[in-house]
């Protein structure tokens, strides 16, 4: 859930409780202010009857008036408590006409006041009762206006904090745009966004020191592995090289020769994971910039040209359906990239095994028999990770994943019914 | 009309190199009757004895105590002088190498390398500056056109594939050596082609190129070595 909606729902549930509640207690007051008005004119009214009853020894007459009503019932003296009452307040056809152009006998909500009043030796019970119909009205009206009030405001509100919330939000959005893209390895920094919000600027600055100290730290390690496997590469030199004086001299016996070869081979490997970090380190630095034009075709037909003895050594059968592929790129990447593939096609296959590569304008698909479980894809790639009796340096398609990624491609890996296929997305 | 070229003897070579391990297998590979072999392992001495004297080829590295060795090459081209000029360096910088190359290296190897690959290139250096396009190199009734990149057995023309061809060419640079599997391995398919223990494939090749010249009338000069690798010798 986003931010703004959660923010807005609460804000939203939070007013409509609020408003609820204040329209009640609002509505409750005015109508209590109202109905004590009604209440004291009822008085008025009462004390008028009381007092004329008692002076002139007889109850008033009763005037029809405006929205009032006074009854009297003779009654047992002391019988009448004083009280207010909800009632009704029955129109006069008069009243009923005017009102609602109708004819008829009508209801009204009312109010009324309960009293006695001795005139004479006689007890009567009062009921003054007054239509409290306009009151109700102007309750309403004002409920209604203030509803009004509220809603708009915050539908207002709602608009603003969607328009306003939305462009302060922007710096972080952007933000998030650059950790998004942000690599380790390349050389862009995290630029300073452009806000007056403190929050914002603060995430900003701790974002670029971290960011500028993760790529120091990467930078010192890459510059470490690089270091490392350059100083390794005079002492390789050397060994390799007498090695091979080693083996001028005469006389040597079928168990040093067994040794000699095994060392041969070791260092071989040596040589080849130390230049494998190299590449990779350079790869990653992208300081191999010799980008031209090639033709993927041509580079694949001329690799395939140099593996065929090892094909056919190996009795593996080779299909290839290529059609032209401009590249710009660095030819030996290409060279490296190409050779890694079908290196590994060759390696993991078995006897009479196939090879197919497809080449067309949108990807290099390069697909092999092997083994008959398919690799994990989400390890195959990662440094130094290898099948089980590999030769290789572990390194090989970390070198070809990372070609790719520079040259904005991308290398996956699928298996289906027992071939191995890794496939280049230009 | 064929103008017979001899075999190659008779290098004069120089290696500038600072390691001393390196610089003396270096020396030893290519110490040999009628070679002449100096060394000099820093840039101060190196400057000296090329400004002294001509070399067939200089084999030079880079990273010197002292200095660069591509000041000592822009140097000789300064000079104008001829000698033929190989990098071994260990930096494996295509920039470098590029450098290099520009400056006018005529070939550049990257550390650690096959002594046989060295001689290889090394040799392949003298032919081009020796023979001014003459392109004909002998050994005893071989002789080989390294312009056509044909074969021939006392005039009998020996059909090579092209792996062959650089196998044979490979073998007569590094005559009289031990050469490894590994190294022909290296030198024919690149060290792209990582097939540890497996070279099977080099000993059904270098089986095709024997019967080839043998059948063609040559001597059998090529034996197998304590199954390390091959020697290519008329001893």
């Amino acid at each position: 859930m986003k931010l703004l909606d959660r923010y807005n729902r609460v804000t939203l549930v939070t007013t409509i409780v609020v408003m609820l509640i204040t329209g009640l207690v609002y509505y409750e007051a005015i109508r209590l202010i109202l109905i004590n008005d009604v209440n004291k004119d009822l008085e008025v009214e009462e004390n008028e009857v009381v007092e004329y009853a008692k002076q002139n020894n007889r109850l008033p007459q009763v005037f029809e008036s405006n929205d009032q009503q006074i009854t009297f019932y003779e009654a047992a003296p002391g019988s009448v408590h004083r009280h207010f009452v909800d009632t009704v307040y029955k129109l006069t056809p008069d009243e009923s006409h005017r009102r609602h152009h109708h004819h008829g006998v009508r209801y009204e909500e009312g109010r009324g006041l309960i009293t006695s009043a001795s005139a004479g030796n006689r007890y009567y019970m009062v009921l003054i009762v007054k239509s409290t119909v306009e009151a109700e009205d102007l309750v309403k009206i004002i409920f209604i206006i203030t509803i009004a009030v509220i809603l708009l405001l915050l539908l207002t509100l709602f608009i603003t904090n969607r328009l306003a919330l939305n462009r302060l939000w922007q710096p972080f959005h952007n933000l998030l745009g650059e950790l998004r893209i942000f690599s380790i390895a390349d050389n862009k920094n995290i630029p300073e966004l452009s806000t007056t919000i403190d929050e914002f600027k603060e995430l900003n600055l701790a974002v670029i020191s971290m960011s500028s100290r993760v790529k120091n730290d990467y930078k010192d390690l890459k510059t470490f592995t690089e270091n490392a496997s350059h100083e390794l590469l005079t002492p390789i030199a050397v060994i390799n090289s007498k090695l091979d004086s080693l083996l001028q001299t005469d006389g040597f016996s079928q168990q040093q020769s067994k040794l000699l070869n095994d060392l041969y081979s070791a260092v071989s490997r040596l040589t080849r994971l130390n230049q494998s970090l190299l590449l990779l380190v350079k790869i990653e630095n992208r300081l191999v910039e010799d980008n031209r034009e090639i033709n993927l075709k041509t580079a694949i037909e001329e690799l395939l040209i140099q593996f065929e003895e090892i094909f056919h050594d190996k009795g593996l059968t080779v299909d290839f359906e290529l059609e032209d592929k401009m590249v710009n790129a660095s030819p030996y990447l290409i060279d490296i990239l190409l050779n890694n593939l079908l290196s590994n096609a060759i390696r993991h296959n078995h006897k009479a095994g196939k090879i197919s590569i497809r080449l067309d304008g949108e990807k290099l698909v390069v697909q092999n028999t092997g083994e008959a479980a398919p690799l994990q894809p989400d390890m195959i790639f990662k440094r130094f990770h290898k099948a089980s009796g590999s030769e290789g340096s572990g390194l090989g398609l970390t070198i070809s994943k990372q070609i790719c990624e520079n040259l904005g491609f991308k290398l996956e890996y699928s298996f289906e019914s027992g071939h191995h296929t890794f496939t280049v997305n230009f | 009309l064929f103008i017979l070229c001899k075999e190659i003897t008779g290098m004069k070579i120089l290696i500038i190199e600072d390691e001393q391990g390196l610089k003396e297998s270096i020396e030893e590979y290519f110490s040999e009757s009628g070679n002449v072999c100096e060394s000099v392992s820093n840039y101060q001495d190196a400057m000296g004895r090329v400004n002294l004297y001509r070399y067939d080829c200089i084999i030079l590295d880079i990273t010197l105590p002292g200095g660069s060795g591509l000041e000592i090459l822009k140097n000789l081209k300064q000079r104008n002088y001829n000698d033929g000029v190989l990098i071994i360096s260990a930096k494996n910088s295509l920039d470098d190498r590029l450098e290099g190359l520009d400056l006018g290296a005529d070939d550049y190897l990257v550390k650690p390398f096959h002594l046989s690959e060295l001689r290889a290139r090394v040799s392949a250096i003298i032919r081009r500056k020796t023979f001014n396009g003459n392109n004909l190199l002998q050994f005893n009734e071989l002789s080989i056109d390294l312009q056509a990149k044909t074969a021939k057995v006392n005039n009998n023309p020996v059909k090579l594939t092209r792996k062959e061809y650089a196998l044979l060419l490979y073998f007569i640079a590094n005559k009289g050596k031990v050469v490894s599997k590994n190294a022909i391995a290296e030198h024919l398919w690149g060290d792209g082609i990582d097939m540890a223990n497996n070279f099977d494939f080099i000993y059904s090749h270098i089986k095709n190129l024997r019967k080839k010249m043998l059948e063609a009338g040559s001597q059998d000069y090529i034996q197998a070595s304590y199954g390390m690798g091959y020697k290519f010798t008329d001893q």
